[in-house]
């Protein structure tokens, strides 16, 4: 009864801290509207050599993404305003990469110009419709008085909210036109470490930590698990109360029984020098494992 | 007269073309290595399956070839057949398959009947981090430390995937390196094993292991997955391939797909990774400071990861009962050159004590240490990566 209170225990135990481990934290669409520039004065010009305030949206998935068929707007009540043209590869941004959209308010100009353009005064609202004119994927408010050819924007490309969940968009200290708004150099986990850990030790430490975390682990619940299991098995070979529930319960080998039973059997029996039958004592043999056999393994030595 | 002018000139185009004309000493070099791989494959029976097609493979790589005339033939020649099949080693998907074949040849019941020889095989992954710290201190950046440390693991695949992704620059040195001092264990691990054992340790015998039933077994794959990936996600192409490959060989009911994960599919993959991997030997890129570090700081993390692991049963014996110690013989085993070093600890045991077989103990550390190296890469890529 107290085994099985504990096992019991130790399950909702699990159960708790992988439910309390979730992650509660606000996750970023995977498109994101990165970058907006309202009002261009002496910013990016178009191919028609043109200066208009520009979208950029960015792929925020490990995978190529197409845009075509989904919807820009401006407006909450009209989500379908500008629909982005299907069939064109240019479309088809690649992983955690960028399209850039001119509001120019002339779509023959290009699948990347749109019908609408920004209000360069008051306040900005863009959002991307899926290709169904109803599912939101992304969303961003520009406020008013953003000066000319500053951008509004989230200062690490596609991450929309900081640790506490609060929104991390602000006017840009440059402006990167379909391109990373953080630009890194060099990795920082590298950088970090070579000034924070430059022998490595820390690093071993943490490391060897989370190993032994991992396999003690894995010791612990297969160590529970061998447990549970060897209770059942004596459970039920006890009930059936063959020679296998005493071995079960010994613990002894199956060499040792095998010799007993056969002591056992002979001194019951009348004792004689000529025996009618033969006792063989057959191991049992485990089933078949490709460790034990040279055939299977990865390291086979040749036959010659 | 110039027709044989011309005969001339076209004898010294071809000879320019030659592996004569374009030799240099590091391919010859290279080419003995090659040549050394197939004799130890061969004569003492050091890894063969991995040292001959590696040693073919250097050869392969090394013959010189005119770089400039842009023939398609090298292996860092986009384009190239090499080249593409080197992209399995270079793109990191080589090694999982691996990984597949491995879990559905590993029998894990010595580990499940015994779990404290888990722990084993995360002490002896000390020479993963023991490497590292010498690999900086050697002038490496972090990242190329930490795919240099990998070597160990004793772990071919996790090796290859690990360099693929922190220092592809590396990778043929320490692919080399790796499987090398895997071929070379038996000479390795001995001498460490009697120089820190006393000769009572080395005759303890060891409880028989329990019968482990087939639920159990089913059970380890997906609870072993779920715990090492939750933990260590960046670990989930090797833990996820090697617990599924074992699921498919003990759920009993998918014979068809284990055996294909564990002959065919694995021999092919082994086949290509080798070859490559070989390949990627040649002598113009290959040869450098760099590859001879890479070499040393490899066999050093071999003999520590066999320190650490004889040392760690020497101090978990203090907190164990007498007829439940762990004969430290087997300490070596946590390196997971499977079965190699299992095989070691069996050979030492029956030569102190010729009644007692070590083999079954040892395979639990062994295989433990598998996942233990698909743990610290996993670790390393989330650090370095």
């Amino acid at each position: 009864m107290k085994t099985k209170v504990k096992q019991i225990g130790f399950l909702v135990l699990a159960i708790t801290l992988l439910f309390g481990s979730c992650s509660k934290k606000k996750k970023s669409s995977s498109w994101v509207i990165n970058e907006v520039l309202v009002n261009n004065k002496t910013n990016l010009i178009d191919e028609y050599g043109q200066r208009n305030g520009w979208i950029e949206i960015y792929n925020n998935t490990a995978k190529t993404q197409d845009l075509g068929g989904m919807f820009l707007t401006t407006d909450k009540n009209n989500p379908k305003m500008y629909p982005i043209p299907l069939g064109d590869v240019k479309t088809q941004i690649k992983p955690y990469q960028h399209a850039l959209f001119w509001a120019d308010d002339k779509p023959f100009h290009g699948n990347f110009h749109t019908n609408f353009k920004l209000d360069t005064i008051g306040e900005n609202y863009i959002a991307l419709y899926d290709a169904d004119g109803k599912t939101l994927i992304d969303e961003i408010v520009v406020p008013a008085g953003i000066p000319a050819d500053k951008t509004f924007g989230y200062p690490v490309d596609g991450i929309k909210y900081d640790e506490e969940g609060n929104l991390t968009a602000t006017i840009l200290e440059r402006v990167t036109p379909a391109s990373n708004n953080a630009i890194i150099a060099e990795n920082p986990k590298i950088v970090d470490l070579k000034k924070n850990d430059p022998w490595g030790i820390m690093i071993t430490i943490t490391s060897m930590l989370v190993v032994f975390a991992g396999l003690i682990l894995l010791y612990l619940v297969f160590n529970f698990i061998g447990n549970f299991s060897k209770n059942i098995t004596q459970k039920r070979v006890a009930k059936s109360g063959r020679l296998s529930a005493a071995r079960s319960e010994s613990q002894l080998s199956g060499e040792v029984l095998a010799a007993i039973a056969a002591a056992i059997a002979e001194l019951k029996e009348d004792q004689h020098d000529m025996e009618s039958t033969i006792l063989t004592i057959q191991q049992v043999k485990r089933h078949y494992s490709p460790w034990s056999s040279k055939i299977y393994t990865l390291r086979q030595l040749p036959r010659k | 007269m110039n027709a044989l002018l011309s005969l001339g000139d076209n004898l010294q185009t071809f000879w320019g073309f030659t592996g004569f004309a374009n030799a240099e000493p590091g391919h010859i070099i290279m080419i003995l290595v090659g040549i050394l791989f197939i004799f130890l494959a061969i004569k003492f029976e050091f890894e063969p399956l991995l040292l001959i097609p590696i040693g073919f493979g250097i050869l392969v790589g090394n013959i010189p070839f005119n770089e400039i005339a842009n023939l398609k033939v090298g292996i860092y020649e986009e384009g190239s057949v090499l080249n593409i099949l080197y992209q399995g080693v270079i793109e990191g998907w080589y090694p999982p398959l691996i990984f597949l074949g491995i879990g559905a040849m590993t029998d894990f019941s010595a580990l499940i009947a015994n779990p404290k020889l888990i722990l084993i095989g995360a002490a002896c992954q000390f020479g993963i981090f023991g490497a590292y710290i010498i690999a900086l201190r050697s002038g490496f950046e972090p990242n190329q430390a930490g795919a240099i440390g990998i070597i160990g693991g004793a772990d071919g695949p996790t090796a290859i995937f690990l360099s693929s992704r922190l220092a592809p620059n590396l990778m043929g040195a320490i692919a080399v390196s790796a499987y090398s001092y895997m071929a070379l264990i038996p000479i390795i691990q001995p001498p460490f094993m009697r120089l820190l054992t006393t000769k009572k340790e080395r005759v303890i015998r060891m409880k028989a292991p329990r019968v482990v039933s087939q639920t159990e077994k089913i059970m380890f794959p997906i609870v072993g997955l779920l715990l090492t990936a939750f933990l260590v996600p960046s670990g989930l192409p090797l833990l996820g391939m090697l617990f599924f490959g074992n699921l498919l060989k003990e759920s009993g009911v998918t014979r068809r797909l284990a055996e294909t994960a564990r002959g065919p599919l694995i021999d092919i993959v082994t086949i290509l990774l080798g070859l490559t991997v070989g390949a990627s030997t040649q002598a113009t890129t290959f040869l450098t400071k760099q590859s001879v570090k890479v070499f040393i700081i490899g066999a050093l993390s071999f003999m520590i990861a066999t320190i650490a692991g004889i040392l760690f049963v020497k101090f978990f014996n203090l907190f164990l009962k007498k007829d439940n110690k762990i004969n430290p013989l087997i300490g070596n085993a946590g390196v997971s050159a499977v079965p190699h070093s299992a095989r070691i600890s069996q050979v030492m045991g029956l030569e102190y004590d010729p009644g007692n077989y070590l083999l079954m103990h040892a395979m639990g550390p062994n295989v433990a240490g598998v996942i233990g190296s698909a743990v610290a890469a996993g670790i390393m890529l989330g650090f370095l990566g």
